[in-house]
């Protein structure tokens, strides 16, 4: 039992072992067919013998064809020389010797047999005894065919290329014809035939033996050229291509080292260098390619943006650094859990339409960052592989949550400005370099429309060229503030502005536009101009008390001096003057309490001539004392008007009075004179005063109606034409003057009245 | 000898309180109601000092003074301005500053209504050495 198992152990590894050996030497044999030198010489010893081969057929064919017509030649001569032998037999019919002779010469080497037959067939003579002597020519022959009429002889091989067969007629001949043994009739041509078989052997032996050697040499041939060009290859071709390979290998494990120059001029040594190039060549690439990855690598990690790539079940495969630090490890997550917090794939996604169209695509969405929502900016690209299928998608995100908050923040900023430009209380507008109104603010829209793109010069100013000074240019030119008083005429009124621009520049700090403020300041103007009447006002009253207290002061010194000299007299005049400066206050007091006072005028059914008279007759001594005449240009009767007598005979008063004082004051004449006039026409009561005294300058002309402004010094309290325009305006009615220095100067007053019939009705009733 | 000086103002109250104030102090006085009269009177009267006021009809005291300045028969005459304006009352009847930028020779003092007794004395006292 043991020995059998051993036996068999032992033959299943003999087995096993042989098999190893097989399965070797079937590498080997592999490795052998299949090395370059195997090959090279193998095809070209192959392409040697097959050429040789070719060659030697052709040369074969060529000797057989040769050999063969010489064969046939020697057959035709054979055969005429046969024919020619057996001539004489024939003639003589001496079978005897026709037989000898066929046999004679079918003995000889080649020779397989001779036959004559006649024209019926029938075999006459053979040199083979084994031939029937009566036998029937075959007519399936084609070489006996047409014997009669084709004399020519003709030949064939047989089909195993044994022998030739050549068929030789034997013509009628007058010898024949005319012959006493059995005479052939002349019409016959042919009398019979020679066929004479000669067997090819020779022909044979000497192709095999060419055959032979061909074939010895082509095998000769093959091997020495698979040799040689084996050799060659082992030798000249092998260690150039195993030292490639080292390099190749080398090249392939990232070694560069350069293997110094080669300086063959064969086709191995210009592969070498060409390789050496190659070398060169693809360890710059390598190196680039090197540092390249190496850099987006490093941009890929250390980029200030997320970096995810996305398969296209929409899970990550790579992220960056920046991802991780911020998200932790998600490799592996679906891209829309975790930092995105949603269940399944968003919608817009761009990674998705990245998958199905290969382009860029984006989208702003909103992750889940440290328990925070962020802003962030998504870009999707396409990777594609070497075949240009998008294999995956490289998302790029960018937080933009204080980018967005800052977007928040000026928007909100935006609205709170144009609100303020919207609501400021005064007329806002942005203003082009070409003074076009680009925008308006709701006060401006309000007060003159929508005017952009109208030049500012037009709206404002009903200009058709910008105007002088223009504080836009001067801003446009050098980035200041400016500012302009300007006046708008707008409905028939004036309307004071103060302008203020400012530039409005972009982020490179160019002005492409300025902001035009304009402010109504008529009423600070008003106000202004108040002001400066109320800082004469009482400039001119302490003037007027002034002089009121210089009077009482030099009264009362005067009336001392007389009283410590006894002079009466200077008591006398020191008393007229504190009277005259008590009065003056008195009449300065009143006059104050009726300028300031607000009052309602007593009207009442009156006659303004009764007025202007009362008023002549009250300044009639006065003018004459000064030299002055009094001229009544008033109809006794002007008519009933409602009036407040008291108030219109003050103003007129006040009127006369002046009148003389600038009689008094103009030029020495003896014609002086003051005119009073009065008229009702069309509704309306004219009073005039003229005189022609001193007259006003136009300085004088502007202070007129100021309080406390007077030109007679210590004689005047400032308020008499003060209360005479007040009146006037009390009644609803105007003053106006008109004066020339040295002319004199008319004063007319104009008040709207009652009709005259409503006059006339009131006067009834009076 | 009393010293003379020519009392110049429009009103007949200021000339008479002047006039008694000087003559009271042992001045011999002269009068004049207007410019024109004024510069008459200094040619005909040679006082040692003009009291002069500014505001007046026909002549006003500025236009006087500059004639009267330019004119050398009187222009050594001292002058004391009695005026009712002030600086302060109204800016642009500023006479000092006026004077100044002219570059005339200013006047000797300035007194401003309501008169001082005394400070007019002094002034006076003083313009006449």
């Amino acid at each position: 039992m043991d020995g059998s198992r051993g036996n068999r152990s032992f033959s299943s590894s003999r087995l096993a072992r042989i098999g190893e050996m097989f399965k070797t030497v079937a590498q080997l044999i592999r490795k052998f067919t299949s090395s370059l030198s195997f090959k090279l010489s193998f095809y070209a010893a192959l392409i040697m013998v097959l050429a040789l081969l070719v060659f030697s057929y052709h040369s074969i064919s060529t000797q057989e064809e040769n050999l063969v017509n010489r064969m046939v030649q020697g057959a035709l001569k054979d055969s005429e020389v046969i024919k020619a032998a057996i001539w004489n037999g024939m003639m003589a019919n001496d079978r005897k010797v026709i037989n000898e002779i066929i046999n004679t010469v079918g003995s000889q080497v080649d020779f397989e047999e001779i036959n004559v037959f006649d024209l019926t067939g029938r075999l006459c003579f053979t040199s083979n005894p084994g031939t029937p002597e009566q036998g029937e020519r075959p007519s399936t022959d084609p070489l006996f065919k047409d014997v009669e009429t084709d004399t020519s002889w003709r030949f064939r091989h047989t089909r195993d290329g044994k022998s030739i067969r050549v068929v030789n007629p034997i013509l009628n001949s007058k010898s024949c014809s005319s012959a006493s043994c059995h005479a052939h009739p002349e019409s016959e041509k042919v009398l019979g035939l020679l066929e004479v078989k000669l067997g090819l052997s020779g022909v044979n032996r000497e192709l095999f033996k060419s055959k032979q050697n061909t074939i010895v040499f082509a095998a000769v041939l093959f091997l020495l050229v698979s040799t040689i060009s084996g050799l060659a290859v082992v030798f000249l071709v092998n260690p150039g291509i195993r030292r490639l390979q080292r390099r190749a290998a080398r090249m392939a494990k990232g070694q560069y080292r350069p293997e110094g120059s080669t300086t063959g001029l064969d086709e191995m040594a210009q592969l070498s260098r060409a390789f050496d190039q190659m070398s060169r060549k693809v360890n710059e690439r390598t190196q680039d390619l090197d540092r390249r990855r190496k850099m987006y690598k490093a941009l890929f990690n250390e980029a200030p943006c997320y970096f995810t790539v996305v398969s296209r079940d929409y899970r990550i495969v790579r992220a960056n650094r920046t991802f991780q630090d911020a998200f932790g490890d998600q490799v592996g997550r679906h891209c829309y859990t975790g930092y995105k917090g949603l269940d399944s794939r968003c919608e817009n996604c761009p990674v998705e339409k990245t998958f199905a169209d290969g382009r860029s695509h984006q989208s702003e969405e909103i992750w889940r960052l440290d328990g925070k929502n962020a802003y962030v900016l998504v870009k999707t690209s396409p990777i594609l592989d070497p075949g240009g299928h998008i294999t995956e998608v490289l998302e790029m995100s960018i937080d933009v949550t204080r980018l967005k908050q800052l977007q928040i923040d000026f928007e909100k900023k935006q609205q709170e400005y144009k609100y303020l430009f919207d609501n400021a209380p005064c007329y806002l507008t942005v203003v082009d370099r070409e003074f076009n109104i680009v925008q308006t603010n709701r006060l401006f829209e309000n007060d003159f429309g929508g005017h952009t793109a109208k030049k500012c010069y037009q709206v404002y100013k009903q200009r058709d060229s910008k105007c002088d000074n223009c504080p836009v240019e001067k801003t446009f030119l050098d980035g200041q503030t400016h500012n302009s008083e300007e006046t708008w005429r707008r409905a028939g009124e004036d309307t004071h502005i103060i302008v203020y621009t400012a530039p409005v520049m972009d982020a490179q700090g160019y002005i492409t536009a300025v902001m035009e403020m304009s402010t109504n300041i008529t009423e600070v103007k008003r106000l202004q101009s108040q002001l400066v009447t109320l800082g004469e006002t009482i400039a001119g009253m302490s003037h007027t008390v002034k002089n009121i207290l210089c009077g009482l002061q030099g009264g009362v010194y005067v009336i001392d001096s007389g009283l410590t000299r006894g002079k009466e007299d200077r008591v006398r005049a020191g008393w007229s003057m504190v009277k005259n400066n008590v009065e003056k206050v008195s009449e300065l007091v009143q006059g104050i309490l009726y300028a300031s006072k607000e009052r309602e005028p007593e009207y009442q059914p009156c006659d303004p001539a009764k007025v202007l008279s009362e008023v002549c007759d009250l300044y009639e001594g006065k003018a004459r004392s000064e030299g002055v005449q009094l001229v009544r240009a008033f109809d006794p009767i002007i008519g009933l008007y409602m009036l407040d007598p008291a108030g219109i005979h003050s103003a007129l008063s006040n009127l006369v009075s002046n009148a003389i004082e600038a009689c008094r004051r103009g030029e020495a004449r003896d014609d002086r004179t003051v005119k009073i006039g009065g008229c009702a026409e069309a509704g309306t009561l004219f009073l005039q005063v003229s005189d022609d005294g001193i007259g006003m300058s136009e300085e004088v002309k502007e202070k007129l109606f100021n309080r406390f402004y007077s030109t007679k010094g210590s004689k005047g309290t400032g308020l008499g034409l003060v209360i005479t325009r007040k009146v006037v305006e009390e009644h609803g009615g105007t003053i106006h003057v008109e004066s020339k220095p040295g002319k004199g100067t008319t004063f007319t007053i104009e008040i709207p009245v009652q009709s005259a019939g409503q006059g006339d009705a009131i006067r009834a009733a009076v | 000898m009393a010293k003379k000086i020519l009392v110049i103002d429009d009103e007949p109250d200021m000339v008479t309180f002047l006039s008694t104030l000087l003559e009271d102090n042992g001045y011999e006085i002269v009068t004049a109601f207007d410019g024109e009269e004024g510069l008459q009177k200094c040619k005909s009267e040679k006082p040692d000092l003009v009291s002069l006021d500014l505001l007046m009809p026909n002549k006003t005291g500025i236009k006087m003074y500059r004639e009267m300045r330019k004119d050398a028969e009187i222009a050594h005459i001292p002058v004391v301005m009695v005026t009712g304006f002030g600086k302060d009352d109204v800016p642009s009847m500023d006479f000092k500053k006026w004077i100044h930028e002219r570059a005339i020779k200013a006047p000797e003092a300035y007194i401003e209504k309501p008169v001082d007794k005394d400070v007019l004395l002094n002034a006076i006292k003083t313009a006449l050495g």
